[in-house]
């Protein structure tokens, strides 16, 4: 498989007025052509300023790049100029952002804002642009589009408006799309139409789409892989039956089972992972999750775990998976899901 | 189930905003329905079903425009003096949806705590009312050190514990979640949501559970209650509206919901919901009628006898 991003050692930090906030404490991942890769982790966890970074719109005054490189094709996107950024932000890379309320401009129409991109990156006249534009508001499943190209971003429901962000974001085929919560704002028949949309899209025009979300129903809706984040890292990475159906990590058994589904009886308590995510104001020394790990052991308190393989596929950074480690469970709510899968699978 | 009290009882309830402009909207049209005592409720359905008007109606932050809210058998609405409403405030309290918004910045947790407290003198001295809001934090997860402490110095997850704590501080009977986790973190939903079932447990607490978050609800609703366009379309034991749904609405909810089981995923269809699909001719008696005990769908004449043949 072709790899189209490269993330390598990521870190960077926001300076506050309570001292510096380490956001992202080295994050590598990859993403290949024609691939969804999820994303999921609590707010905080650096989920957003990951790929904020990648199109290079964090704040310049508060954010800084510590170390590390993002390989676009081999070009790495943290060296380039503004200028230079400029030409791939819309076009090679483009963005969905959460919230379709505000992420549209209210004074423009809606069809002036999808021509923006058309006509900057694609160098086409406003008429054929136009033209482009109307196909874009018919491909994802506006109707009327003649009509609704004229009108104000007001004039649209919240599904709507996300299906021109949509639009806004394809209108140059890119080969990256950046999805943050694209429909956490949204109903779930709403957000079932947006999903179905992005994927058939996505057959269309092959792109790599990166999907935040924090809802494990979409992310095994949509995602090929997914990668859970934790306190700014990545700790544990796979595909998507590899995270739901064997997942290693405590945090992931965490975010599994604190989750009902339908099958969840009454009697069953929840799963709450205790306590609140770390502080990265102060990171803690070792392992982030520890203190709220009932698993945690005294070396995940003093070193952090590194990446242990589980297949060619699937990573885990959990001191639990080495070698000398005791075998331990998942817990009960954990095991019992899985078999409930098994034999719901069968 | 019969044998159980009925706490709220409501009665053909309407709201409508803007009554009599070109733009009247029917936020909720014609709603009846009982909440037993010690049950959990869960009202579902999209965003600008009416759901949260209902709320937000039963406890009077709207004036219904018409029908009635009883509760305990006296009716909510209508004329009433300042101690008759006192009472019904005593009883019924509400936990909202945002706990960023829903907390007075300017007010420290204490007194954020104690207005109820202060209001109903429910608290004879300093000392006492001290010890109270030190006993609704413990019981919410939080301790007294909290008290001091002003909302912003806390996370959300901790903020609607400090909501939950409000409104448990006058001892209510009936409380109403509106959309109480929606705006939290998935691993701090189950905290707050293992939380509320506990008090419900201790203190017999009955809840109206508002949200769209249908696993969620599933899991912590006795009966549930699905809501489309103002109407209640179909009202049932939570497992058998999962299991049994009747209304074609209520399938396509169903069928919308993304599961954590990739496997599940790659193969759920979706049914859509198209409202023409009734055919209903002028003079259709469409109303909420029993199919099987306990079970109710909005539907006609001809499709009550259609689906009480399956």
């Amino acid at each position: 498989m072709e790899k189209i991003l490269e993330v390598n050692d990521l870190k960077i930090s926001f300076h506050t007025f309570s001292g510096e906030v380490q956001a992202i404490r080295g994050v590598s991942f990859d993403l290949n052509k024609g691939e969804t890769l999820a994303i999921v982790g609590e707010s905080g966890s650096g989920k957003s300023v990951t790929t904020k970074s990648i199109m290079r719109l964090l704040p310049e005054q508060s954010s800084e790049f510590k170390s590390g490189e993002i390989l676009f094709k081999g070009k790495d996107l943290t060296k380039l100029n503004d200028k230079q950024m400029q030409k791939i932000r819309g076009k090679d890379i483009s963005m969905i952002f959460q919230d379709p309320m505000t992420s549209l401009n209210p004074t423009m129409t809606v069809g002036k804002q999808i021509m923006e991109p058309i006509i900057k990156h694609q160098k086409l006249s406003k008429s054929e642009a136009r033209e482009k534009a109307v196909k874009l508001l018919d491909l994802v499943g506006i109707p009327n589009p003649e009509i609704r190209f004229k009108q104000y971003p007001h004039q649209f429901s919240g599904g709507m408006r996300q299906r021109v962000v949509i639009a806004i974001a394809l209108a140059c085929n890119p080969q990256i799309l950046i999805a943050d919560e694209p429909t956490t704002a949204l109903d779930v028949t709403i957000q079932a139409q947006i999903l179905e949309l992005m994927k058939s899209l996505q057959k269309k025009v092959e792109t790599s789409i990166i999907f935040i979300t924090h809802d494990l129903g979409v992310v095994a809706n949509v995602a090929d892989r997914v990668a859970v984040m934790y306190g700014g890292k990545i700790i544990e990475v796979g595909t998507v039956d590899e995270i739901f159906y064997n997942p290693k990590h405590p945090y992931t058994w965490g975010l599994i089972s604190s989750m009902p589904d339908l099958e969840t009886e009454e009697e069953d308590e929840l799963f709450a992972i205790p306590g609140t995510p770390p502080n990265l104001l102060n990171p803690p020394k070792g392992d982030a999750f520890a203190p709220r790990n009932q698993y945690a052991m005294k070396i995940d308190l003093e070193k952090e775990p590194p990446m242990f393989k589980v297949s060619d596929t699937h990573y885990a950074a959990t001191w639990l998976l080495h070698p000398d480690a005791p075998k331990v469970e998942p817990p009960a709510a954990v095991q019992k899901r899985m078999k409930m899968y098994q034999e719901q699978h069968k | 189930m019969e044998m159980k009290k009925k706490l709220l009882e409501i009665k053909n309830l309407k709201q409508y905003f803007n009554v009599g402009k070109p733009n009247e909207v029917k936020a909720v049209d014609g709603l009846t329905f009982d909440i037993y005592e010690g049950e959990t409720l869960g009202l579902v359905g999209e965003s600008g079903c009416g759901k949260s008007t209902t709320g937000r109606t039963i406890i009077r932050l709207y004036d219904a425009t018409d029908g009635q809210v009883l509760f305990d058998g006296e009716d909510v609405h209508g004329k009433k003096s300042k101690a008759e409403m006192k009472k019904f405030n005593r009883e019924m309290q509400m936990i909202f949806q945002d706990p960023y918004a829903s907390l007075n910045p300017r007010m420290k947790v204490a007194d954020v705590i104690a207005e109820g407290i202060d209001i109903h003198g429910l608290a004879k001295t300093k000392e006492e009312r001290t010890k109270m809001v030190h006993d609704l934090l413990e019981t919410v997860g939080l301790n007294k050190e909290h008290a001091n402490r002003y909302p912003h110095e806390f996370s959300g997850g901790q903020r609607q514990r400090i909501g939950i704590a409000r409104a448990l501080a006058v001892k209510p009977s009936f409380v109403i979640a509106d959309e109480p986790i929606s705006a939290l973190d998935v691993s701090i939903q189950a905290q707050v949501v293992n939380l509320m079932k506990k008090l419900q447990r201790e203190k017999g607490l009955t809840y109206l559970f508002i949200a769209h978050d249908l696993s969620m609800v599933k899991y912590i609703s006795d009966r549930i209650g699905v809501m489309y366009f103002g109407k209640m379309v179909e009202l049932a034991p939570a497992e058998e509206l999962y299991k049994n749904p009747m209304h074609p609405y209520t399938k396509s909810l169903l069928s919308a919901i993304p599961l954590p089981d990739p496997v599940y995923e790659r193969n759920r269809k979706r049914q859509t919901y198209d409202p023409s699909s009734h055919n209903y001719r002028e003079g259709d008696q469409v109303e909420l009628r029993e199919i099987t005990a306990g079970h109710f769908v909005l539907c006609s004449e001809k499709e009550y006898e259609e689906l009480k043949k399956q």
